[in-house]
């Protein structure tokens, strides 16, 4: 944001705020904001030394965390606000991000699969079961996602920026991914088995299956600013106040200033997340990573011999299903959660956001850790998070992720009308 | 002296959500409400609420991060 004077780390001889007492100067947030960026390319030759694209995965990991703190886009925001409170700003960011991965996506796809007349599915695409699971996963995630103040990526991406309410959603979306694991086999048996995998370009073909998701993404954009309109006036987000540009110092003191302190445009940071969505999906697979969180909580029960054992029909189904590993500690998607955390981290540092945050009121831990229980365990049986299921599904051309979209939209609803009622 | 509404530490929505309250609540003859956030997400919802209730927002960046948002009505 915009300030009289800035105090953000890279702030090079600026001056503090009015009346603010500045806690570190601005040598010392130099010489932290350099020790955090050597860790993250520390971590980076470890990785990749290890394999390559655990190395490309966290600095993917880095870019996902960075761009959703830099332009604020939270997903639980878009499904709660636009239709309760005639906000769209971060739903109009997600339906273009949808829109340039839906792009990248569909050209992959049409070269891994280029006759859809075979009916074979592209490997590692979102393409996921249609079935009740996904609509009781879908609804309750919703829910939880309100109830928490943030979805999956949301808490990760406010783990970094330090909000202890989102570690404490976090623990608790690593118990309800643990409990969906011990309900999976039930889940299979009951109705995942037989849910079928709606893949649009079998039906329509590669060209009809774009067209017809660019139909729907434009209709709900224009849905959106129906429905904000409806509601009156919107405030467009605070516009960059710079200094004059009277030399050549000062226009890089407002580049400087636009990208490491101002917020980002949504709908930028919208487009660079399906841009970065598709560089995952062509370099191994698309963007999520509840599959990953579920391996920790299988990978150490198992180990403590009070996991969940076998899990029926994983192997089957792609995208953020529940992942039992290998028993092996590393692996690459290890680096993009937890470069997503430090992405985010390194991004509010760097800004001047970052602020352990710890809320005066112990309901909201509660709050925070029953909504995460919640997405857990809604996630572990919908096959994915916001991300995952619905981020990287629609671009994959599947079915699920309108599904998946319809259903969380109405669990949302139901999670504002718990909130209004806890002060 | 304008009332202040401190909403540190609160995660969304409540920053905008007690922000929308307060200004439903506000007497007639008080003009002013300055909120006080390090919640920088409110920065983007509480204006447009605030708009739609007739109050005109000005943003002051008093910390890192904290903000005071004031709010006042319009005449």
């Amino acid at each position: 944001m915009q300030a009289k004077g800035t105090n953000s780390l890279l702030g090079f001889g600026v001056r503090p705020s009015e009346g603010q007492t500045v806690g570190q100067t601005g040598n010392q947030r130099f010489w932290s904001g350099l020790v955090a960026v050597l860790v993250a390319v520390g971590v980076y030759a470890f990785a990749n030394a290890n394999e390559t694209r655990m190395g490309l995965f966290w600095v993917l990991g880095l870019g996902f965390g960075a761009v959703l703190q830099r332009s604020h886009l939270c997903f639980a925001s878009a499904f709660r606000d636009t239709f309760l409170l005639g906000q769209g700003r971060n739903l109009k960011g997600i339906i273009i991000g949808l829109a340039v991965a839906t792009a990248g996506f569909a050209a992959l796809m049409a070269r891994q699969v280029p006759n859809t007349a075979l009916g074979t599915f592209p490997p590692d695409a979102h393409v996921l079961p249609i079935g009740l699971h996904t609509i009781f996963g879908a609804v309750i995630f919703g829910f939880g996602m309100v109830l928490a103040g943030g979805c999956v990526s949301g808490s990760v991406y406010r783990m970094g920026e330090g909000y202890v309410a989102s570690w404490v959603s976090f623990l608790g979306i690593i118990f309800g991914l643990l409990a969906a694991s011990f309900t999976w086999n039930w889940w299979y048996t009951f109705t995942i088995k037989d849910s079928p995998r709606i893949w649009l370009p079998h039906y329509l073909g590669h060209g009809g299956a774009v067209a017809l998701t660019f139909a729907l993404l434009i209709l709900a954009y224009l849905a959106v600013l129906w429905w904000e309109h409806r509601n009156g006036a919107v405030a467009p987000d605070a516009p960059f106040k710079g200094e004059p540009e009277t030399n050549f110092r000062a226009v890089l003191n407002n580049l400087r200033r636009r990208v490491f302190v101002h917020g980002w445009p949504v709908l930028l940071g919208g487009a660079l997340l399906g841009g970065l969505n598709v560089i995952a999906f062509v370099s191994e697979r698309p963007w999520g990573f509840t599959g990953e969180i579920s391996r920790w909580a299988i990978g150490i029960s198992n180990g403590l011999n009070v996991g969940p054992g076998n899990l029926l029909g994983v192997n089957l189904i792609p995208g953020c299903v529940l992942d039992p590993g290998d028993g092996g500690v590393l692996n690459y998607m290890l680096f993009l959660v937890i470069g997503m955390v430090y992405g985010s981290f390194l991004a509010a540092l760097f800004s001047g956001e970052f602020k352990i945050r710890v809320p005066k009121q112990k309901i909201r831990f509660v709050q925070a850790g029953g909504g995460g229980l919640i997405m857990g365990y809604g996630s572990g049986t919908a096959v994915g998070c916001t991300i995952g299921a619905f981020f990287s599904s629609i671009p994959s051309l599947g079915l699920n992720g309108w599904v998946w979209a319809v259903c969380l939209l109405i669990g949302a609803w139901l999670g504002t009308q718990a909130i209004k009622r806890i002060p | 002296m304008a009332k202040q509404l401190d909403v540190r530490g609160e995660i969304c929505p409540y920053p905008m959500m007690k922000t929308v309250q307060a200004l439903k609540k506000l007497a007639k003859e008080e003009h002013e409400l300055v909120v006080i956030t390090d919640h920088a997400p409110a920065l983007d919802t509480i204006p447009t609420q605030a708009v739609r209730l007739g109050f005109s927002v000005e943003i002051q960046e008093t910390g890192s991060p904290e903000w005071q948002i004031t709010l006042t009505r319009k005449p």
